[in-house]
């Protein structure tokens, strides 16, 4: 029941290599041009060795936890590199808990580039991927699903993903792991106390059968939001398919909102596919505009529809555009498949189907919101829960505690003498134990005491 | 040097202590107060129970004596828990505890190298350094030299009885405490701290109405505590059991302010699990009765046990409390019920061999640590002795791992984090208690015990005999067929036993009843066994990243400090014993980890 050991874990696989004593520094916005940049600095004496750079020294190397400098990060020689904000952390706050500047500047890549030569001549590290994060974990700023969704927030993809990330941070996953741990003590609790005594001590023992397939489902509805969470977090493929001229490269252009594939009124023209990232109601989507699905003797195109029935077969979702002037072939809708009839704006597609014109954009809305709905279908959770699980690490543990607690019922179930029953349980508790922090035996004794008298 | 060891103290821990010195081949003394007073059964008169019967047997599976003391003083046996699987049920003995005591210093007196003295110990004798100790003073002024002492004072160091308005420096009712030596102690630099526990009243038998209360008897078969013989046969009595009532509820609450222990008088912390009948009445208010065991103290007295009323409260309300009961109406009471408070010192000052870290030779055993219990006392005292003669010897100490025994879960749980009421072991203790089945004690520590030269050659064959029985039965049961599968694979189903196969396997019953059982939980628990094991592993592999006793902590930096002050304070042997210190965060283990895998400070 011991669980203090998950020290052996993903996050300190790689801290072997770090060292904690320097001065490290970061990027902390994507590489990209954009209108502000942000880069960190951590490290005992950063302060001081900044201010050897920046047009106002004195001003920086007193500055106060959680206040903002105004000034310039200059070169050697006192040239102006660019205009800057410091915000300044002391010891004992800030992210990683050392002392520690953020500096807002200029989000070109020219500056960018400047700025970080400059800081490494000063004889500072370039971080490594988590180094920040690691630095907090050490400090005990963070526990590990803390660290974890730090480390998700860095890599995650949508606006959606963030906000979950954020949510996570704030402990509410915690809170809610905390609470399954509790009910998972008072049942152990119960047990062990059966354990610890001799049987005419106690009163009559009932298992508390109820509360074990309660907590199962709770587990199980925590650990199904993993699936939410990898679509919010991974993305989905959504390949667009359909008869040539259907006009699939048109809604494509008008989901992305750019003229990128080349649309004429040829068939064919879309001999291969064509690729983009765009978002869906807060989900990753990575579009494919396919070449039409025809007979056809041309060898290009005949490659190009192969390729398409591959990606079709890839796909998390197929939108069929069915041209509602011709009609032709309509598949079958199944899971995997959303029928369309584009086209709208020409002829009256069949009453009740999903019709869109991707000339006008008419019915476009219900479409994206259509696409949403089917990715999330399969989910016994919904998209709006609060809580979600992205972590295959989460995902796992929480899934490796319902397994033994469901043993577990088949145990009690079965009449098996409880000492087997608590191992089970036992290990149900050390994994939920992985994910916010031990629970030791002496915490089930104190169950035990709260709750139960005992004691000849 | 007048002795190789002296032992201080003649109870559960010191007669294990100064057994296992002298056995082993060192001239050793025990000092006891009263020669009168050796292995006394202070509080309840009975040995094992869950947990406690595993750790009597580990005691006599290294080559201690409880388990011989009580198999030839048990009035009845019990195996408690049967119903709740093998892993936690335990044999519990009701105990005469005059034959007990008797049988205990015989033992004692039958060892050439042992001498025995009655004086009270004062205080230490410390060479110039201060840190290294080199014999005791006596109250009469008797200095004696030693290479190595064995501290068991239980109960009696500054010891204070109460009995509502009523105190005395008393161990037991009316024995006198030792004083002087915990305020030495203090002066010394030791963490000394007080802890409180309390026995019920002592009522006469033929003063009871037996026929209003319940009778429990106890097994049919008695079965020896020792691995050194197969069965023993003594005649058995039974126990009672009766209830309290909402009058005498009534009567505690109405007299709770006489209590020294609610008017403030004791502030000793007392047992969570064990408490008094008075905590009882407050902590659980809504409980209409509480359940009383009316155990027989021995053969040839009256003296019955009330099990599960110990009190403080003064003697008339006790007298009215106790006839208020069912059955007890006109009870005699001959000894009160009574609390004791006493001064113990933090286990954290230890090292896992139960050497003092403050000062050298020294070895501290029993209720002095902070533990409650005779069973807990005894594997203290056994394994102090064993590695004071380890350190006499100049070799390394036994450490019990927490896989192997629950004396070795109770010792790292002392020496890591300390106790703050009296420590009691429970089966919940322990992480890996499939493997620290009683029947088994034998086959996980015989051979230690010989190791450190305290079990005979010949229980070391015995054990090789059982192996090999065992053996012989899994063969067995491997080739026979029954239906389409071996007789093995057909144990491990719920529903087949050993008995059951015993019909179309006639040979089994060529072998011994504990034999069989045991081959059959072995196979039945295979699966568990197996999923532990992997456990283990993990768990072996902090235990195996050994931290040098001087490691500079303060050199580290980035431990957080509360980390490092626990670490200090602590000196943890490994980093699997790092891990389980509170205060010790996942980051300063994960540093320390970090740190120790860069070499530095790695002993294998």
């Amino acid at each position: 029941m011991c669980c203090k050991h998950t020290v052996q874990n993903s996050i300190l696989t790689p801290m072997r290599e770090y060292v904690t004593d320097d001065i490290i520094y970061a990027l902390a916005t994507p590489w990209a041009q954009s209108a502000l940049a942000v880069i960190r600095v951590s490290g005992e004496g950063c302060k001081a060795l900044l201010a050897t750079r920046f047009s106002r020294p004195k001003s920086l190397k007193e500055a106060g936890n959680a206040t903002l400098v105004h000034g310039y990060l200059q070169d050697e020689a006192g040239k102006k590199i660019d205009e800057v904000v410091a915000a300044v952390y002391t010891e004992g706050h800030g992210y990683t808990l050392e002392e520690a500047l953020e500096f807002s500047c200029h989000g070109s890549l020219a500056v960018i580039k400047e700025i970080l030569s400059l800081f490494s001549q000063l004889g500072m590290r370039s971080a490594e991927g988590g180094e920040f994060t690691f630095r907090a974990f050490l400090h005990g700023r963070l526990d590990l699903t803390q660290a974890e969704a730090v480390q998700e927030l860095v890599v995650s993809q949508s606006e959606r993903s963030r906000a979950l990330a954020l949510g996570r941070l704030e402990g509410s996953l915690k809170e809610r792991i905390s609470s399954l741990k509790q009910q998972l003590m008072q049942i152990m609790a119960a047990v062990e106390v059966q354990l610890d005594y001799a049987e005419d001590e106690l009163d009559e023992f009932v298992f508390p059968r109820t509360q074990l397939v309660d907590l199962i489902a709770q587990l199980h509805h925590l650990s199904e939001t993993y699936q939410v969470g990898k679509l919010y977090k991974s993305g989905a493929r959504i390949v667009l398919a359909g008869s040539t001229n259907a006009g699939k490269s048109s809604l494509f252009n008008l989901l992305l909102k750019q003229e990128r594939s080349i649309v004429s009124p040829i068939n064919g023209t879309t001999r291969d596919y064509i690729e983009a990232d765009l978002s869906i109601e807060g989900i990753p989507i990575r579009l494919y505009d396919t070449a039409g699905l025809r007979e056809s003797s041309d060898s290009v195109e005949r490659e190009g529809i192969k390729r398409t029935e591959r990606l079709i077969g890839q796909a998390d979702l197929v939108v069929f555009l069915v041209d509602s002037t011709l009609m032709g072939h309509v598949p079958e809708e199944d899971e995997r498949t959303l029928v369309v009839y584009n086209k709208s704006d020409l002829a009256k597609p069949p009453k009740g189907k999903l019709a869109i014109s991707a000339q006008s954009g008419e019915g476009v809305d219900r479409l994206l919101h259509e696409i949403s709905t089917r990715l999330t279908s399969g989910f016994s959770v919904s998209a709006d829960e609060l809580l979600i699980i992205e972590s295959e690490r989460q995902y796992q543990l929480l899934n490796a505690s319902e397994e033994a607690l469901g043993r577990a019922l088949t145990l009690v179930d079965e009449d098996i003498p409880l000492d087997i029953t608590a191992v089970e349980l036992g290990e149900a508790l050390d994994n939920l134990g992985q994910l916010t922090g031990e629970v030791t035996p002496s915490d089930i004794l104190e169950t035990i005491f709260s709750g139960f008298c005992v004691g000849k | 040097m007048d002795y190789d060891a002296i032992v201080v103290g003649g109870g559960h821990a010191g007669i294990e202590a100064s057994l296992a010195l002298s056995r082993i081949g060192f001239k050793t003394l025990l000092i006891t107060q009263n020669l009168d007073a050796i292995g006394r059964l202070s509080c309840n008169p009975a040995i094992g129970g869950l947990s406690k019967g595993n750790i009597v047997r580990e005691v006599d599976a290294l080559g201690g004596e409880m388990a011989h003391l009580i198999d030839h003083s048990m009035i009845q046996y019990r195996i408690l828990n049967r119903r709740r699987g093998p892993a936690v049920q335990a044999p519990r003995a009701q105990a005469d505890k005059f034959t007990y005591a008797r049988l205990a210093k015989e033992t004692l007196e039958s060892e050439h190298n042992l001498s025995l003295f009655m004086d009270t110990v004062v205080d230490f004798l410390l060479d110039p350094t201060g840190k290294r100790l080199t014999g005791v003073i006596t109250e009469r002024q008797h200095t004696i030299s030693a290479n190595v002492v064995v501290l068991t004072t239980g109960t009696f160091m500054e010891g204070k009885i109460f009995i509502g308005e009523y105190d005395a420096p008393n161990g037991r009712l009316d024995e006198p405490s030792a004083i002087g030596l915990g305020t030495n102690l203090r002066k010394k630099g030791f963490p000394v701290g007080r802890l409180k526990t309390g026995t019920p009243a002592r009522v006469r038998k033929s003063s009871l109405d037996f026929d209003k209360m319940e009778v429990q008897d106890g097994e049919e078969l008695m079965m020896p505590f020792s691995f050194d013989y197969d069965s023993i046969n003594r005649p058995q009595v039974p126990c009672y059991i009766t209830w309290t009532n909402e009058k005498t509820h009534a009567i505690i609450r109405d007299n709770i302010h006489r209590s020294p222990l609610y008017g403030g008088k004791i502030v000793g912390t007392g047992p969570r699990y064990c408490p008094s009948i008075e905590d009882k009445v407050v902590r659980f208010p809504d409980r209409n009765r509480h359940q009383i065991f009316v155990e027989p103290e021995g053969i040839g007295t009256e003296e019955m046990y009330l099990n599960g009323i110990s009190s403080s409260l003064p003697e008339d309300v006790q007298w009215d409390f106790v006839h208020s009961i069912e059955g007890l109406e006109h009870a005699q009471i001959m000894r009160p019920a009574y609390a004791v408070e006493y001064d113990f010192i933090n286990p954290q000052a230890l090292y896992p061999s139960l050497e003092s870290k403050l000062v050298e030779n020294l070895f501290i055993a029993g209720q002095t640590n902070g533990t409650s219990g005779y069973e807990e006392a005894a594997c203290q005292g056994l394994m102090a002795g064993i590695n004071a003669a380890q350190k006499l010897k100049g070799e390394p100490p036994l450490v019990l791992s927490r896989n192997e025994a629950y004396t070795g879960v109770l010792i790292d749980d002392l020496v890591t984090m300390g106790t703050k009421e009296p420590y009691r072991m429970f089966t919940s203790r322990a992480e890996y208690r499939l493997n620290l089945r009683h029947d088994s004690c034998d086959q996980r520590l015989t051979e230690k015990g010989f190791r450190v030269g305290l079990q005979s050659e010949e229980s070391l064959s015995r054990l090789r005999q059982k192996l090999e029985k065992m053996e012989t039965v899994k063969d067995l049961l491997r080739q026979r067929k029954l239906a389409d599968k071996s007789a093995i694979q057909a144990l491990k189903m719920p529903e087949v036993t050993m008995a059951s196969l015993q019909e179309s396997i006639p040979e089994l019953s060529g072998f011994e009843e504990p034999i069989k059982y045991q081959v059959e939980l072995d196979v039945k628990y295979e699966g568990y066994i197996n999923r532990q094991e992997r456990q283990i592993n993990r768990f072996e592999k902090l235990e195996s990243l050994h931290i040098s006793q001087d490691f500079d902590y303060d050199a580290l930096d980035g431990l957080s400090t509360e980390g490092k002050e626990k670490l200090k304070l602590v000196r943890p042997i490994s980093v699997g014993q790092a891990s389980r210190i509170s205060g010790v965060r996942n980051s300063d283990i994960a540093l320390l980890i970090v740190h120790l895998d860069r070499g530095g400070h790695r002993e294998r």
